[in-house]
């Protein structure tokens, strides 16, 4: 008997079969094109690039240096009290400065596990996931997105305006109503795409991997 | 007018060439996004994505590789990634919900490297050279994974013997 390994009509079987996989609908064009431009022209909510976590090491060098200098002025004399308060003002300014690239990693991170959750949710077409689930993990997002909208990272307007819209999207998912589902999500749905909220999301999270421990408790 | 001046002219901040870029391309990368996403709305995502890093990164390209190939592996990544990202989302979900369903979506998961060479070859049409730049993997690799992947397959699909005969 032959062995299926050498049937070319079995080659041919698979061949026509992986060709019906996954078959692509005709591409739309035009609203990905508008969506792309729309993007673009709200792009980059926050800048995190690998720069800034270099940035955060020097400032973190300089603080270690700025509380030395002060450890060694202490110990020289006491007329050096004066120029130890401006040490402290500095200290107290880097570490604002600090705390600022804090939230903007938390707010990475935060917007992160948006888009992951938005895009689960758009793309879960057969209803498969637990409505009472999908209410739960959006109230979770949700009271981030507040706590997000009252700290120093919603100072940027853009970002602002983007926890706003997240905060509208996350509302309607958190009071989705289990008798009316498919119909409300299809609406939240609608509204997502009209509102561009996924791409404009995207856009707003700088590329590479989310650095998770060190901002772990910085909201 | 060719590719290079196209390119050249998008890095000037001529709008006409960006869509004129994109239209030569996007065919491409969304009928590759929806392959391996298997869902028009990932893949319309992952599309537009795509392209938005493109644009933001075409000072970058240094024109060693076609145009193309450079395209193709930011596709891939940006649709890899995405995927991941979702099925760890939907995994933590089914975490808590049912961890025996877990274990046996596991035991028949494909290796994931195995599904994209398959299909961006025997599907898509990729060259392995191309497949190889646009997964960082060697053409070796490449073509090893689609042996791996055409062995499983036959196997999974041994269950329909003589269905080709016909």
């Amino acid at each position: 008997m032959m062995d299926q390994h050498e049937d070319p009509k079995f080659e041919q079987w698979l061949e026509d079969a992986a060709k019906a996989y996954h078959t692509p609908h005709a591409t739309p064009r035009e609203a990905m094109w508008k969506r792309i431009e729309d993007a673009r022209r709200n792009k980059r909510v926050i800048e995190l690039r690998p720069w800034l976590r270099w940035a955060v090491a020097a400032a973190a060098v300089l603080i270690l240096g700025i509380g030395i200098g002060r450890w060694s002025a202490n110990r020289a004399s006491a007329p050096a009290a004066a120029s130890t308060a401006a040490g402290g003002r500095q200290v107290a300014n880097e570490i604002d400065s600090l705390a600022d690239v804090a939230y903007q990693v938390a707010a990475t991170q935060y917007l992160s596990r948006t888009e992951a959750f938005l895009t689960s949710f758009r793309a879960d077409a057969n209803r498969s996931t637990n409505t009472a689930r999908l209410a739960y993990q959006a109230r979770e997002l949700l009271a981030t997105t507040q706590l997000m909208l009252d700290s120093p990272a919603a100072d940027n307007p853009r970002l602002r305006a983007l926890l706003e819209d997240l905060e509208l999207v996350l509302m309607q998912i958190s009071l989705l109503n289990p008798v009316q589902d498919g119909h409300d999500r299809d609406l939240i749905t609608q509204g997502m795409n009209q509102t561009n909220v996924l791409p404009k999301l995207r856009s707003a999270i700088p590329a590479g991997p989310v650095p998770v421990r060190r901002t772990e408790g910085a909201l | 007018m060719d590719e290079s001046t196209l390119i050249a002219r998008v890095r000037a901040g001529d709008s006409a060439a960006e869509r004129a870029l994109y239209d030569a391309h996007v065919d491409r990368v969304y009928r590759l996004a929806f392959r391996l996403a298997g869902d028009d709305a990932l893949a319309q995502d992952f599309t537009q994505e795509t392209f938005i890093r493109a644009f933001d990164r075409l000072g970058s390209f240094r024109g060693d590789a076609a145009f193309s190939t450079w395209l193709h592996t930011i596709t891939t990544t940006v649709v890899l990634n995405g995927l991941r990202k979702v099925k760890r989302f939907r995994q933590r979900e089914t975490d808590i919900d049912d961890a025996h369903e877990i274990g046996v979506v596991r035991r028949h998961a494909e290796p994931e490297g195995y599904r994209t060479v398959f299909l961006m070859h025997d599907v898509e049409g990729y060259t392995h050279e191309e497949i190889g730049v646009a997964l960082g993997v060697e053409t070796g690799t490449s073509k090893a994974q689609l042996s791996r992947a055409r062995a499983k397959l036959r196997v999974a699909l041994s269950d329909f013997a003589g269905e080709w005969v016909k």
